[in-house]
């Protein structure tokens, strides 16, 4: 029987269009905000890097580290799938470090980092932090669509990956304020287009700062210090 | 593979949506979705299909899809002007790179029709 009318021959079914207009992304970007807002009343500068699986985020890091904790305080969340061999390596370089593993997910998400942020405040002792690195899950693709509430995003192509990726990934360029070509030092191995991946870069963001670097044999390693020096100095960290 | 984390924060939204206005079961979203978001439409409804499973509110319900073209506007001249190509782009009237998107990247949950 219908339960609008007592009839006994349909169905009243009412539907209703409900006028929703709001980000599909809207967790992500609400607690983005939150993040944000956290890292500027503490004041410290949250960098989020991203790239493809072993293009040298954490090497990259552990150099990072070793040029600068002497004049800075510095903390790290480590974003991986599995395992915390990469928080284990900061650990080494005498900086607080918190594992942050997804379990299957492909990036690192804002709700994720808020938690890992609050667990690095405990191992902090009360210590403030100038920067907070966040080295997301390797990979090229999904990183660059989820904001973390970082000032700024750092994404690095390594030479063996090859000239093309920018082209091929674009998102992760567009979203990004520096990118770092990676294993410079590799570059006579490799038919790589120095050039083209330069130019290809800066037509999809013209604003991007570029840096050739070697954790290897050190190319680039100071004027990737530098950039985190001067952003330090800058009043407006927001993007 | 975003689209299953996007799905599943998709599942949420619904579940609250519904609650709030006492729907019996959600029976269609309509998504706006940017030509350059990023997202693939194909892979999102495929991942919400399957995660919607697990929900008898959304168990049934479909997506739909506006999509958005992509429409920058040159901050050197001025020109507005739609393009099929999303990178690298340039101004047809003078070759800047310099450019602005004014439509193209949009990700919304439009509306969501229900049951009552």
């Amino acid at each position: 029987m219908c339960d609008v009318c007592g009839c006994h021959e349909h169905n009243h079914r009412e539907t209703r269009t409900i006028d929703v207009n709001q980000s599909l992304l809207k967790a992500n970007e609400e607690a983005a905000a939150g993040n944000r807002k956290h890292f500027d009343e503490d004041g410290a500068l949250a960098i989020n890097i991203i790239s493809s699986p072993g293009s040298g985020k954490t090497t990259l890091l552990e150099k990072t580290i070793d040029l600068l904790k002497n004049e800075i305080s510095i903390g790290v969340l480590e974003g991986d799938i599995e395992t915390d061999l990469d928080a284990e390596r900061i650990r080494k370089k005498g900086v607080p470090a918190v594992q942050l593993t997804t379990g299957g997910a492909c990036h690192l998400d804002s709700v994720l980092v808020h938690k890992g942020l609050h667990m690095l405040e405990r191992s902090l002792n009360g210590n403030r932090l100038d920067v907070l690195f966040i080295e997301n899950v390797g990979n090229l693709v999904c990183p660059s669509f989820f904001d973390l509430g970082e000032h700024i995003r750092v994404v690095l192509i390594s030479v063996p990956e090859g000239h093309d990726k920018p082209l091929k990934y674009p998102k992760a360029i567009k979203t990004s304020q520096a990118l770092i070509i990676s294993k410079s030092d590799l570059a006579p191995y490799f038919d790589f287009d120095m050039g083209k991946i330069k130019k290809d870069a800066l037509s999809i963001n013209p604003s991007l700062k570029i840096i050739v670097a070697s954790a290897k044999t050190g190319e680039g390693i100071d004027d990737w210090v530098d950039y985190i020096k001067g952003l330090l100095n800058t009043e407006t960290l927001r993007r | 593979m975003h689209e299953v984390s996007i799905a599943l924060g998709m599942v949420e939204e619904l579940k609250r949506i519904a609650a709030e206005n006492n729907a019996k079961k959600v029976t269609n979203v309509k998504l706006k979705i940017g030509k350059m978001s990023g997202i693939v439409t194909d892979s999102l409804i495929f991942a919400f299909d399957a995660v919607k499973l697990e929900h008898p509110l959304l168990s049934s319900a479909t997506i739909s899809v506006d999509e958005v073209p992509l429409v920058y506007a040159c901050s050197k001249c001025g020109k507005a002007f739609e393009t099929d190509d999303l990178y690298p782009a340039s101004c047809p009237d003078c070759n800047s790179y310099n450019l602005k998107i004014l439509s193209g990247e949009e990700q919304h949950i439009e509306n969501v029709e229900v049951e009552v």
